[in-house]
């Protein structure tokens, strides 16, 4: 009957002399560990604007707005800290080695106004020149062309991007021409209409 | 001879999760028990059928938060079944590791719980702070205490980076000194011996009659053990003891238990220290038409899934069978001739969870019609609407 009591009394004197076991929270910062999977972060600089992301996140928690302006085409990448479940797919499915959006250490991710729980970032995007389609964002076709070298010059939509991106070519010369016909095809096209200009007879 | 109703519930004062137990008693003894679930369904089966194979692992983490790799476990097995493949093993490895984490974890809180409902609050908060090692260790390994994500059909999410295995080693061994305490103060204990020993005895017989699974199933003396019986992952490759206990009381289940967590420590410590190296991932690309099954020992007992592929990347059909589905009926075995003062340990001492447990909902009482599919879209339909209304949306 006795022994358990002073065993239990010896692990009460410890916790006196040791002090207690809660951290000082509000008080003192918690530092989660490295490995620690917190809220995904876009990288400006590093994400393409594919939406593998997007297609992978088991939650919606990714999502995307088009801006398909003429003059300042954007595509608008969100992410909804407040749906999200910290999972990691869309940092392994990212096709910019990984980097474009990556899980970080932030875990202090509470709020009072639930619309204003999203993070986005800004990616140019590439449009049609016939019909003002998006085709794909500026950075992602730089992506493809890079990936698949000097096939890119079988493709006008990628070169010319890469070229209007270097600043070689007159931009007032290319569209200086349009009679949807044949001739359209070295333009940069969304898919109908490249097929259109594939196929007519014009 | 007057007989008196005692509810405990819809929501349990001590379990915290919605059941509902009615005991008829007379003067101190419970002579009829009825239990009622049902408050919980979420639909969880249907929705994984919308997700991806690959989506609808998180989905399946969310079908209980303390069995959050027992769900995915079974329901990996169960996609890989339909193939088949085996996985590679170092993934088979590392699933082992956080398997065996979560079993430390799982049974840590119910032992805290169990001392909670004892009204043993030292043993509550010993033992709930020791969990807090572990919960780190599984930070450690896998990104998050809970909720691990590392489950994928054909293998393993992340890996282990082989620098954090000596910290998440060194917290683990941490917890045995003040384990091993708490071992025999729990088993010395005069106060326990008196509250548990030789009450809610569950026979080896009933036990096998009510097919009851796991710890509840091994305190009665059956030697029941997916993780032994049907090797997976990498028990077959590791030396460990199946703890089997003989009189099936509250007591022996509270001894599987502790004991069970040392095994779970040197199962873990042996996986990590033998890690193999190679491939995490068989990144398998499209699952073939046809139907899996898949089963792991979640700490509760035997979690079972059933997954049919129709050759698209969405499962066809999904069921899940939890541990408690045959746990809980034993309570009609061992709550029955006991006071209504042991009725709250006993029914807890199977480690209940309703949520894994909730899959469908129809229930036959005395008069009451059973509903068909068609009735049952009729009802949701009609309660959307209420809901609608009182919301006022249109």
């Amino acid at each position: 009957m006795k022994l358990p009591k002073i065993r239990e009394l010896l692990e009460a004197i410890k916790a006196l002399i040791t002090g207690p076991y809660t951290t000082k929270f509000p008080y003192k910062p918690h530092t989660p560990h490295q490995n620690f999977r917190g809220q995904p972060k876009f990288n400006p600089d590093k994400c393409v604007g594919c939406l593998a992301c997007e297609a992978v996140c088991p939650v919606e928690a990714i999502d995307h707005r088009d801006i398909p302006d003429p003059q300042n085409p954007k595509r608008i990448m969100i992410h909804y800290t407040d749906t999200c479940i910290f999972c990691g797919s869309c940092e392994a499915a990212c096709i910019a080695d990984n980097e474009g959006i990556k899980l970080s250490n932030e875990w202090d991710l509470a709020f009072f106004d639930r619309t204003l729980a999203e993070e986005t970032i800004e990616k140019d995007l590439e449009l049609c020149e016939i019909c003002g389609e998006v085709i794909a964002c500026k950075d992602h076709l730089k992506w493809i062309s890079e990936k698949i070298g000097e096939l890119t010059f079988s493709n006008p939509t990628l070169y010319l991007s890469r070229l209007k991106s270097l600043r070689v070519i007159d931009e007032n010369l290319i569209a200086a021409s349009k009679d949807y016909g044949r001739s359209d095809r070295t333009k940069m096209l969304c898919a109908r209409h490249r097929r259109e200009t594939t196929l007519t007879t014009q | 001879m007057a007989k008196s109703v005692i509810p405990i519930g819809p929501y349990h004062p001590l379990q915290e999760e919605p059941e509902f137990f009615r005991l008829t008693v007379d003067g101190e003894t419970v002579v009829d028990i009825d239990v009622n679930i049902g408050y919980n369904h979420r639909g969880i089966e249907k929705l994984s059928e919308r997700k991806t194979f690959d989506q609808s692992t998180f989905v399946i983490e969310r079908i209980c938060g303390i069995c959050s790799t027992s769900h995915p476990f079974a329901y990996t097995r169960a996609v890989e079944d339909i193939i088949p493949v085996e996985v590679p093993p170092r993934a088979k490895y590392i699933r082992t590791i956080i398997a065996e984490g979560e079993r430390i974890h799982s049974h840590l809180l119910w032992l805290g719980l169990a001392g909670h409902f004892l009204g043993y609050n030292t043993v509550y908060m010993w033992v709930w702070k020791l969990r807090e090692e572990i919960l780190d260790v599984m930070e450690i390994l896998s990104g998050n205490r809970n909720n691990y994500a590392m489950f994928k059909p054909g293998g393993v999410r992340r890996d282990i980076n082989p620098d954090d295995i000596p910290s998440a080693v060194k917290k683990i061994d941490s917890i045995i000194p003040t384990l091993n305490r708490l071992k025999k103060a729990i088993v010395d204990d005069p106060v326990l011996h008196v509250r548990l020993k030789g009450i809610g005895i569950l026979t080896k017989e009933d036990a096998i009659d009510y097919c009851a699974l796991g710890p509840t199933s091994r305190a009665s003396g059956v030697a029941k053990d997916v993780r032994k019986d049907a090797p997976y992952g990498a028990y077959d490759q590791i030396d460990w003891d199946m703890i089997v206990a003989e009189n099936g009381d509250v007591f022996d289940k509270v001894v599987v238990r502790v004991l069970e967590v040392f095994e779970s420590i040197k199962i873990m410590k042996t996986c990590l220290k033998n890690l193999p190296e190679g491939e995490i991932d068989l990144n398998i690309a499209d699952i073939p038409p046809g139907e899996g099954i898949g089963a792991h020992e979640a700490p509760r007992g035997e979690t079972f899934h059933y997954v049919r592929s129709d050759g698209t990347n969405r499962p066809a059909r999904h069921k899940v069978r939890a541990p408690t589905f045959m746990n809980l009926p034993t309570c009609n075995s061992t709550v029955i001739g006991e006071t209504i003062s042991d009725a709250a340990i006993i029914l807890a001492s199977i480690d209940p969870c309703y949520c894994c447990t909730e899959r469908i909902a129809v229930r036959n009482e005395k008069g009451k019609k059973i509903y068909s599919g068609k009735d049952l879209i009729r009802l949701s339909q009609q309660k959307t609407e209420i809901i609608k209304r009182k919301m006022r949306i249109k």
